[in-house]
């Protein structure tokens, strides 16, 4: 694996993985025969026939074989699980052989499930029930528990009186189960554990999720059945082991899309250049209106909360009254009572309109929509199609989709998304690999549990995919740290769990240990929001509105950003409290929508890329470029003329950047500027654009500035040699360069805090109280300064590295890139441009992003210090 | 004035033929404090304060007074185990640094509610102020009666943990630093705090909380050089760029 360092993989354990099978659709006959009588009646009375993802997925169930099943959101996924298993309890039912133990795990990342559980469970349960009694068949009760958050504790008590034959959870609520007594014995021979929403959890509560499962299975005396249900997702093999483990076996029903997709791209004005002035905006909402009126409900993606609200906003002032009362807002910093509603209202066919910024895109069943709207682009092809796929969600419907694009480089994308959305060709996900502080939370919860032997602890974890090629030294380190072996003199004091090196035993230590793990577990980071008060002139000390900490460390002293309308200049920050100037007249140097900002797919990048390489070598003859245009991207012929356009006046200006060249243009403004046309996406950018800027800063002892966007970065200091700069960043050399360069960064210390609190280091809640954001964010900067103090690879510090690099970076596709210009299958071609090429236009507005210091604190004092001195001597000359 | 010498985070002083060295709120404990709210740090702050005062002592010699000027401990009220223990060691490594009928004075802060114990078992005396000759010290955080006598010209003073940001126009940083200015016709010196991890706070943002009214745009800005003893002056705060 060349993932891994060198010097791990002495002690990598080779991992056989498991079989994988692509199978096909079964008959509808074969499937109706392993049915009991009685649920055979039920669902033919419900349904004329199954779907075709019941065809697939029932009988594999029911042969107790693991599977994923991917099929397209609109499918009948949820019930294809429960059938089967319902199948069998309903069975054990009639010949009163129900044990009271828990059959099946139903965990769905969704909170607000419920909804969908009693249309595809409760519902079918209750009339195979009554079905049932008017047949005079006696049946025992099937009983179904639900275990989330918010379940109360009388419920819960409810249900350790009457176990639930199936229980259905969230992956949090699932970890504290496992790690409770009554309810893990419970689930000593438990048979089927369905995982819903999976293409959802390509992330840390996935990752979390893979390990407790694990736990489950080393609880129960059986092997249970896994069942993944995914939406379109791609690569399916990645999944599935994902699902079930690296060495267990598992098939996987690829449920192709028979649905055409019927989607267009359009921009409002004569020309996309005006698309950001004001007539077009007005056009803008004009075609919104027409598409709204056309359908019968319209679902329109924004992709931040800011752009939902405008739109809103701007649809009820354009058109007074037609709005009023059926256009919705729906957005993650919305309540959940509020967002409930609004779905609730959707679903009763109340609305016919709602705006979301991406929290729709998910799950829960939203009812008929007819159209869906992308105002801008989705950045990727599965997002875009899980977007769409909310329109035409009832069986035979087609969903509809229009693409609406706002300026040249969108417009761009969005044709690539559109043509591989008809091409159906889905961009890959991925799943973290190794992260030590969701392992060291679940050490814990085992520990909780019982004393382990060491070598079956590691065993247990390395069956999850996410860690099956755990180092040993990787594992030891969270075990040290759990053990507080990093604070010796103080050891009682922080440590978590006792570690017997003679013995090979791992247990809990401390009364509280258990209290600890329920009341802090989870992956989810409390993000916090950030008051902004007006902090000079007038209204000092009046508080202006909110933003969330993520844009708080974009922002730098002197920047001026937009909130609710009004602009404002940062001052500077103390604690939860973000200091303005208001009244100003300066243009905004950051846009407010920069943290919400998706980033764009590197596979889609690439295409872009492609697509750029033969626009350009179709230049000269307009009308044969333009027809080639609409036909790879299938969009309109006044959609290809803007394209064509665009092209041309950046190969007229300086030359068109492509998938075999890095244009790098050179340029002096207030600083002097490298701009690298480097269409990756911003992902892997960060990675670049950081190590580019250390080469620099580290070649001239100072401080360079940076920006990033998916299309590029730039870099700008006093005096840049661009020759220099890119010989020295190599691909094998990359991950040092990073380390070093985000060594001091906010977002190295911001994910650090993340971190510290997934591993437990900082608990959110201790001893009974619940600790505010904000005094958690102080604490992690003393636990971070302390941390660095006692090795620059602790464990937890590591794993804030990793997560820059591999989740917030690309770290990986970065050094592919690297590799490809030194093999010289991409080139770098340095142009000097008196100022910015078209194609770096969007790049160059958004702002600077970051700073690479490399001056230390003491230089730079020194330094100041003599210009102080400079002006303190001049000014006694006067 | 030169009476007044600036060793990084501390003050050298001589006065009435004695040598007074005069260091900021320590908050000792702090690390323990932290642990009881659930956070995971390790205790390294008592070892880097003691090898911090090896490098001052080296330059300044024996002195007759050691001068702590309040917030010796950080948490109000209760004395916990590893501030009892951090206290005594501090107490007994000072001691070693005394000349002989030499004494360690600490001048009470607000989070000083209870350290009389300690302070008395191990012979340290604690007060609201000390003065001697035309100096005196007091903590910062209250207007005290007796400060106000004629005969002294210098107040020197903790608590309010005085940083300062300096910035080219891209980069920011921040620095522990004193603040030296007038007050109705005193000499006024607030000292940053020693307590490393935290610069302290810039007062063009935030209010510094000392008792009076100071106008520190008049004031000094004395910044320290965290690596060497070094005091950089960079004039009047009023004057520098924020």
């Amino acid at each position: 694996m060349e993932k891994l360092d060198n010097v791990n993989s002495m002690n990598v354990k080779k991992s056989n993985l498991g079989k994988l099978e692509y199978i096909e659709a079964y008959r509808t006959e074969e499937v109706r025969e392993i049915l009991n009588p009685l649920v055979e009646e039920w669902f033919f009375g419900k349904f004329k026939d199954f779907s075709l993802t019941q065809r697939y997925g029932v009988k594999a169930i029911n042969d107790r074989k693991n599977i994923l099943v991917s099929a397209p959101t609109g499918g009948t996924k949820t019930l294809t699980a429960f059938l089967s298993i319902l199948n069998y309890l309903v069975g054990l039912g009639i010949k009163k052989e129900l044990e009271d133990k828990i059959y099946a795990v139903y965990c769905s990342p969704l909170k607000a499930l419920s909804n969908d559980i009693f249309v595809n469970l409760i519902d079918p349960l209750k009339e195979i029930q009554e079905l049932a009694e008017k047949k005079g068949l006696k049946m025992q009760d099937i009983r179904v528990g639900l275990r989330t958050g918010d379940t109360t504790v009388a419920e819960r008590a409810k249900m350790a009186r009457k176990t639930p034959h199936i229980l259905v959870t969230t992956p949090e609520s699932l970890a504290i189960v496992i790690t409770t007594t009554k309810f893990s014995e419970k689930m000593n021979a438990l048979e089927f554990i369905v995982l819903d929403e999976i293409h959802a959890l390509t992330n840390k509560r996935g990752v979390y999720l893979s390990l407790s499962l694990e736990r489950l299975n080393d609880l129960s005396l059986i092997e249970p059945v896994r069942i993944g249900l995914s939406a379109t997702i791609s690569p399916l093999d990645e999944i599935a082991r994902f699902l079930v483990g690296g060495e267990r076996d598992c098939l996987i029903a690829e449920v192709k899309l028979t649905k055409k997709i019927e989607i267009d791209l359009e921009f409002p004005g004569k020309n996309i250049l005006e698309a950001e002035s004001f007539e077009s905006q007005k056009e803008l909402y004009k075609i919104l209106d027409k598409l709204i009126q056309e359908n019968r409900t319209t679902l329109i993606f924004t992709n931040t909360r800011a752009a939902t609200e405008r739109i809103i906003h701007h649809l009820e002032n354009q058109f007074p009254g037609k709005y009023a009362d059926v256009i919705g807002a729906h957005h993650s910093s919305m309540s959940k009572e509020k967002r409930f509603e609004i779905e609730e209202r959707l679903r009763k066919g109340e609305l016919k309109v709602v705006v979301s910024s991406t929290s729709l895109e998910l799950g829960i069943d939203i009812g008929s929509i007819d159209l869906v709207v992308l105002l801008r682009s989705p950045k990727s092809v599965s997002r875009a199609l899980q977007r769409i796929g909310r329109a035409g969600h009832k069986l035979h419907e087609n969903p509809r989709g229009r693409f609406i694009v706002l300026d040249r480089d969108d417009m761009v994308e969005c044709g690539i998304l559109m043509k591989e959305m008809i091409e159906k060709k889905i961009d890959s996900a991925e799943i973290p690999k190794n992260a030590l502080d969701v392992l060291a939370q679940q050490i814990f919860g085992m520990a909780i549990t019982k004393v382990w032997d060491v070598d079956e602890m590691l065993r247990v974890i390395r069956r999850s995919y996410c860690y099956k090629d755990l180092t040993r030294d990787d594992f030891f380190s969270v075990v040290s740290y759990l053990a507080g072996d990093y604070a010796l003199e103080h050891r009682n004091v922080y440590a978590k769990i006792w570690y017997d090196e003679k013995e090979n035993k791992i247990g809990k230590r401390g009364k509280l240990a258990r209290v600890i793990y329920m009341t802090n577990i989870g992956t989810i980071p409390n993000e916090s929001h950030i008051s902004v008060v007006i902090g000079s002139g007038n209204n000092r000390g009046e508080t202006v509105g909110k933003i969330d900490e993520g844009f708080l460390e974009r922002m730098k002293r002197g920047d001026i950003f937009v909130l609710g309308g009004a602009k404002y200049q940062y001052l500077y920050a103390r604690g939860m409290k973000a200091f303005v100037a208001a009244n100003v007249s300066k243009n905004p140097t950051i846009p407010s929508w920069f943290s919400e900002m998706l980033p764009l797919n590197f596979d889609v990048a690439c295409d872009i890329g492609r697509f750029r390489k033969l626009v350009k070598e179709r230049m000269k003859d307009k009308k044969e470029c333009m027809e080639f245009i609409s036909e790879h991207l299938y969009c309109r012929k006044d959609v290809a003329s803007e394209i064509f356009d665009y092209f041309k006046e950046q190969s007229e200006f300086s030359e068109i950047p492509d998938e075999k060249t890095i244009i790098v243009e050179k340029f002096k403004e207030e600083k002097e500027f490298l701009l690298f046309h480097s269409l990756y996406g911003r992902r892997v950018n960060d990675a670049l654009a950081r190590a580019y800027a250390y080469a620099a800063a580290r070649l001239k002892h100072r401080d360079v500035e940076m920006g990033i966007s998916d299309n590029g970065f730039f870099i700008a200091g006093e005096s840049l040699d661009a020759e220099k700069i890119t010989k020295w960043v190599k691909s094998k050399d990359l991950r040092e360069i990073l380390k070093e360069a985000i060594d001091k960064t906010d977002i190295l210390k911001r994910r650090f805090r993340h971190c510290a609190s997934r591993s437990l280091m900082i608990l959110r809640n201790y001893k009974g109280r619940e600790k505010s954001v904000g005094k958690q964010q102080v604490h992690s900067e003393f636990l971070y300064s302390a941390v660095r103090k006692i090795s620059s690879e602790f464990p937890i510090l590591r794993e804030a590295r990793r997560e820059v690099f591999e989740d917030l970076m690309d770290i990986y596709n970065a050094e592919k890139v690297l590799k490809w210009i030194e093999e010289e299958k991409v080139k770098i071609k340095i142009i000097r441009v008196p100022i910015v090429s078209p194609f770096g236009l969007n790049l160059m507005m958004q702002g600077k992003a970051d700073l690479i210091k490399m001056e230390d604190k003491v230089k730079f004092l020194k330094r100041m210090h003599e210009l102080h001195l400079k002006v303190i001597g001049d000014r006694g000359k006067d | 004035m030169d009476k007044v010498e600036y060793l990084g985070k501390c003050l050298c002083i001589n006065a009435n033929g004695k040598k007074l060295l005069i260091v900021g709120d320590l908050h000792l404990g702090y690390e323990e404090v932290l642990n009881e709210g659930g956070v995971f740090v390790t205790r390294e702050m008592f070892k880097e304060m003691i090898s911090y005062f090896d490098r001052v002592f080296e330059r300044v010699g024996k002195v007759e007074y050691v001068i702590l000027l309040g917030d010796v401990k950080h948490d109000f009220g209760r004395i916990l185990r590893q501030e009892q223990n951090d206290l005594l060691m501090l107490f007994g490594y000072l001691e070693g640094k005394l000349n002989k009928g030499g004494e360690i004075v600490i001048v009470k802060g607000n989070h000083d509610k209870i350290v009389e114990p300690i302070a008395n078992s191990a012979g340290v005396r604690v007060s609201d102020y000390f003065t001697i000759g035309e100096y005196c010290f007091i903590h910062g955080d209250r207007e005290l009666v007796g400060i106000l006598d004629d005969g002294i010209r210098f107040w020197i003073m903790g608590h309010g943990h005085p940083a300062i940001r300096l910035s080219d126009g891209i980069k920011v940083e921040k620095y522990k630093c004193f603040l030296i200015g007038q007050y109705k016709g005193k000499e006024i010196i607030i000292v940053p705090s020693f307590l490393e991890y935290n610069e302290g706070s810039d007062p063009r943002e935030n209010d510094l909380g000392m008792a009076w009214d100071f106008n520190y745009n008049r004031f000094n800005v004395k910044i320290v050089n965290s690596e060497s003893l070094e005091v950089l002056d960079f004039g009047k705060l009023g004057k520098l760029k924020l």
